[in-house]
This record gives structure tokens, C-alpha cells and sequence, in this order.
């Protein structure tokens, strides 16, 4: 069976043109949760910017779920691979309109979150008590992270990257927000790639991706 | 009506004393500026003196073409200008400064001279030279300003830029808040200008048509006249030159190039 995403190769040198790695191509499977760790400076976010579509590349070659995507669809690909960034960037304006700004996006095609699952993320990773007038220059370190994971899951796209999305949180909520990454995962037609630096949580996941002086995916 | 007084050379002499007084002040208070007042009035004198041999020649062209390069030739050197006073830029700002400075010069500035004045001929320089040149003046500042905002809102904001670019955004959803925020940064001024006009300051066109002899009531006129073609120019001007900026830093892929922003200037 082929797998349900494809993409590469991507290459990237660092600043002072060395380079970081060559030719790497990443394969994703259905229901599969995939870590990709390695020291910092490796890469590891240039890879997954690379995948999502926002640095400029030629000739990589990009598909989903049977379906190819040249580079005019960027758009359309980021709306099904979707990044959570690094850092967790963020409107601003209030935490509602950081939530549901995607679905009033074209690509939404008037999609509206569900409500019920809205609830029931933000009380799994503990933002339930946050009401959505609050603006986001307010919100702790944490509770952006966790705000940009919920933003994530609920855009629910077939492929949800994201990057260090557990940082700035204490061992009980990376762990809680860890499972529902998984979860996300394991539910039929998606799949997540995540930047995960934590050993112990990365054992769970179905497969890793060391970004090490290597050129190429290591086996599982 | 009276008619105008002649400014011979004693009057502009006694006015000098004026200036000259300006830098008395100067020497007093240790300000230090005492040189550059000089500089500056000179300047004054030698390019206000240049201008006026100019437009007399000018005003007794007869031929359209000339006037038509003279007024291409004015957007170019407001080109020039409003693409200098962005502290970023990048490659080819020149030329979208140009465009969006002619684009929208012309349009408005045919609109009032032929529409809405009804000079006859059409490129009476009389009339057709100092309106444009007031359209060029200040769509040069929105121009510049509304520039200015959209390379800093990138510079500054990209990460809300690129954040809805992950969430599928398209190139004109990913860029419409920094082009919003630059037309309306480029828009102030004039908004300003239209809101005091006539309380807080005379303008200078109105002032100097009554100060030839126009009645007020058409010095007015052509004051309205000239705030509503300067506030189109801007806001034309201002939109076009964002959207022409936008499409250098962002393709139909709809990925943000920032590494095409120059910083340093």
C-alpha cells in the first residue's frame, strides 16, 4: 500500500552553508504518529517548513492520500498538512478569533468548528476556564502552546505537523496533550508528524525520525 | 476685486530681513542651525527662482506632448522620492512606486482637469502642471508612508502572516492585513488635513488664490476640489502600490519571501 503521505527531497543548509541534511524524503502512514528528534541546529524545523510548503523549493514533489499537489495548490496542501509552529505564533485579538480564524479562511469551504470537541480539547489540555474574549497577549507561555495545539486539532486536518508543540509545559500536561496527539493519530484518515525532544513520550510514538548526521530516514 | 500687487526686488530684499532675523535668533540661543538656515534659504531662493523661469517657459508651451513628458518626467523624480523614504526595500520598489504614482496621478488628475475643470485644451499647463503636481506631492506621501507600513508590517508581523498561510490561507487572505493596515496608515494625513481644513489651517492653494484676487468663494471651490482629488489619489496610489509590492513577496504559491526585504538602506 502506498503511503498515505509522501513528500521530498527536501534539502537545507544552515547559515554559514554547511549542509544540515540532502535529498531527505518523508513518508507518513494512516494512523501512523511519527516523532522527528535530533539536537537543535539539526534542521528540524526547516524540515517540516520545508514539508508544509512555506520556504520557497523546487522540485519536490508533494502527495496525499493518492493526490498530488503542485505549487499553485500550496494552499490547498498547507490546509491538509497543517504546521503548528514553533513558538506558537498568534493573532492578535482575542482567543476565540485564534481558534476559529481558519474556518473563516476559503479553504475552509464554510466549515464551522464542532463545539462538542471544541470542549472537550480545551479540557483535556486544561484551557477549559479561559473564555474566548480573552485576548492572547495575556496568556502564559503554556497556555499559548496548549491554545496552538487545541487550534490544531481542531482545524482537523488529515495531517497535523507539529513542531515542539509541548514546550513550556510541566510533565503532566506534555503528557495529556502527548495523548491527544495520539489519539488524533490513531483516528482513520490522519496522521501527525511532531517534534518531540522527550525520550520517554517519543517511545510511544509508532515511529522515529532521527535528523543526526544522517541523509536519509533511519528505519524504525 | 483687487488685483495682485506686484513683489519687486526691494520687497523681496525687505523679506529677507525676515530670514535674516530667523538666524539672529539662532546666534543668540546657541541653537546651531544658524548654517543650515542659510543653506536652506538659499536653497529656497535658487530653486523657487529655477522653478518660476520653468514654469513661465512651460506655461507658453503650446505643444501637448512636451507637457505630457514634463508631467511623466514629475512622476518619475515623486517616484523616486517616495521609494527613497521607506526605511526597507527591495528590488524593483522603484518601478511599483512609479506605477502606482502615474496609475493613479493620471487617473485622478483627468478626472478633475477635464471632468470636473473642463480646462480648455485639454493639457492647458496653467492648470493641468500645478494640479498634478499637487496630486503627485501628496499621493507621494501616502505613496511612501502606506510602502513604508506594508514592508514593516512584513518585517515585523510575518509570523501572523505565515500563520494563516498554514491554516490554507491564499495569497490575497494571507496579505489583507498588512495591505488594510498600510492604505489606512497612508490615508492619515489627508484624513487630517480634510478634518482641520479651514478651522486649524488655511490651505496654502486656497490662500494664495485669494491672495491673486480670486473671490474666496471659488478659492474654496477649488480648495474642495483639490482635497477630494488628493484623497483618491492617496487612497488609490496607496492600494495599488501595496498590491504591486505584495506580489514581489509573494507568489501565487503563497510562500512569504521575506529574504527579498532589504533592511539597511
Amino acid at each position: 500500500m502506498p503511503p498515505f503521505l509522501s513528500a521530498g527531497p527536501f534539502s537545507a543548509r544552515d547559515g554559514e552553508g554547511r549542509s544540515l541534511f540532502t535529498d531527505v524524503s518523508i513518508e507518513i502512514n494512516e494512523g501512523e504518529l511519527v516523532v522527528l528528534d535530533g539536537p537543535s541546529g539539526s534542521g528540524k524545523s526547516t524540515l517540516v517548513r520545508q514539508l508544509v510548503g512555506m520556504v520557497p523549493s523546487s522540485n519536490v514533489s508533494r502527495e496525499l492520500d493518492g493526490e498530488v499537489y503542485s505549487g499553485l495548490q500550496l494552499p490547498r496542501w498547507r490546509s491538509r498538512v497543517t504546521l503548528v509552529a514553533q513558538d506558537a505564533p498568534m493573532l492578535a485579538g482575542t482567543v476565540g478569533e485564534n481558534i476559529r480564524f481558519p474556518f473563516g479562511q476559503r479553504c475552509a469551504g464554510g466549515c464551522a468548528p464542532e463545539e462538542s470537541r471544541l470542549a472537550a480539547v480545551m479540557d483535556a489540555v486544561g484551557l477549559i476556564g479561559i473564555p474566548e474574549e480573552r485576548d492572547v497577549g495575556t496568556l502564559s507561555g503554556g497556555e499559548r502552546h496548549r491554545l496552538a495545539l487545541v487550534r490544531g486539532l481542531i482545524w482537523n486536518p488529515p495531517v497535523l505537523i507539529a513542531d515542539e508543540p509541548l514546550s513550556g509545559l510541566d510533565e503532566d500536561t506534555a503528557v495529556s496533550c502527548f495523548e491527544l496527539l495520539l489519539d488524533f493519530a490513531h483516528c482513520t484518515g490522519h496522521a501527525v508528524l511532531c517534534v518531540v525532544h522527550d525520550r520517554a513520550l517519543g517511545a510511544k510514538a509508532g515511529r522515529r525520525i532521527n535528523l543526526v548526521g544522517i541523509h536519509g530516514e533511519s528505519p524504525p | 476685486m483687487s488685483s495682485l500687487i506686484e513683489l519687486g526686488p526691494l520687497q523681496l530684499a525687505v523679506a529677507t530681513l525676515l530670514v535674516v532675523a530667523a538666524g539672529v535668533i539662532s546666534l543668540v540661543l546657541r541653537l546651531g542651525i544658524g548654517r543650515r538656515l542659510a543653506v536652506a534659504a538659499v536653497r529656497t531662493v535658487i530653486q523657487l527662482g529655477l522653478l518660476g523661469l520653468i514654469l513661465e517657459r512651460v506655461f507658453s508651451l503650446r505643444n501637448p506632448v512636451v507637457i505630457v513628458g514634463i508631467l511623466v518626467l514629475m512622476t518619475i523624480f515623486a517616484a523616486r522620492e517616495a521609494a527613497s523614504r521607506t526605511t526597507r526595500g527591495y528590488r524593483g520598489i522603484m518601478l511599483d512606486a512609479w506605477l502606482a504614482m502615474a496609475v493613479s496621478c493620471f487617473a485622478v488628475g483627468g478626472v478633475v482637469t477635464q471632468v470636473v475643470v473642463g480646462v480648455e485644451p485639454w493639457y492647458e499647463p496653467q492648470y493641468v502642471i500645478p494640479l498634478i503636481g499637487m496630486i503627485l506631492g501628496n499621493s507621494l506621501t501616502g505613496i511612501a508612508l502606506g510602502l513604508d507600513r506594508f514592508l514593516d508590517h512584513l518585517s515585523t508581523r510575518h509570523a501572523e502572516i505565515e500563520l494563516r498561510l498554514v491554516f490554507g490561507a491564499s495569497r490575497r487572505e494571507a496579505l489583507a492585513a498588512p495591505l488594510r493596515d498600510a492604505v489606512r496608515t497612508g490615508m492619515v494625513p489627508i484624513i487630517n488635513a480634510m478634518a482641520a481644513a479651514g478651522i486649524v489651517s488655511l490651505p496654502g492653494m486656497m490662500t494664495g488664490q485669494i491672495l491673486a484676487g480670486a473671490p474666496p468663494l471659488q478659492a474654496v471651490a477649488y480648495q474642495i476640489v483639490v482635497m477630494f482629488m488628493i484623497a483618491a489619489a492617496v487612497a488609490g496610489g496607496a492600494m495599488m502600490v501595496v498590491l504591486l509590492a505584495g506580489r514581489h513577496f509573494m507568489g501565487p504559491d503563497a510562500v512569504l519571501r521575506l529574504d527579498r526585504l532589504r533592511t539597511a538602506k
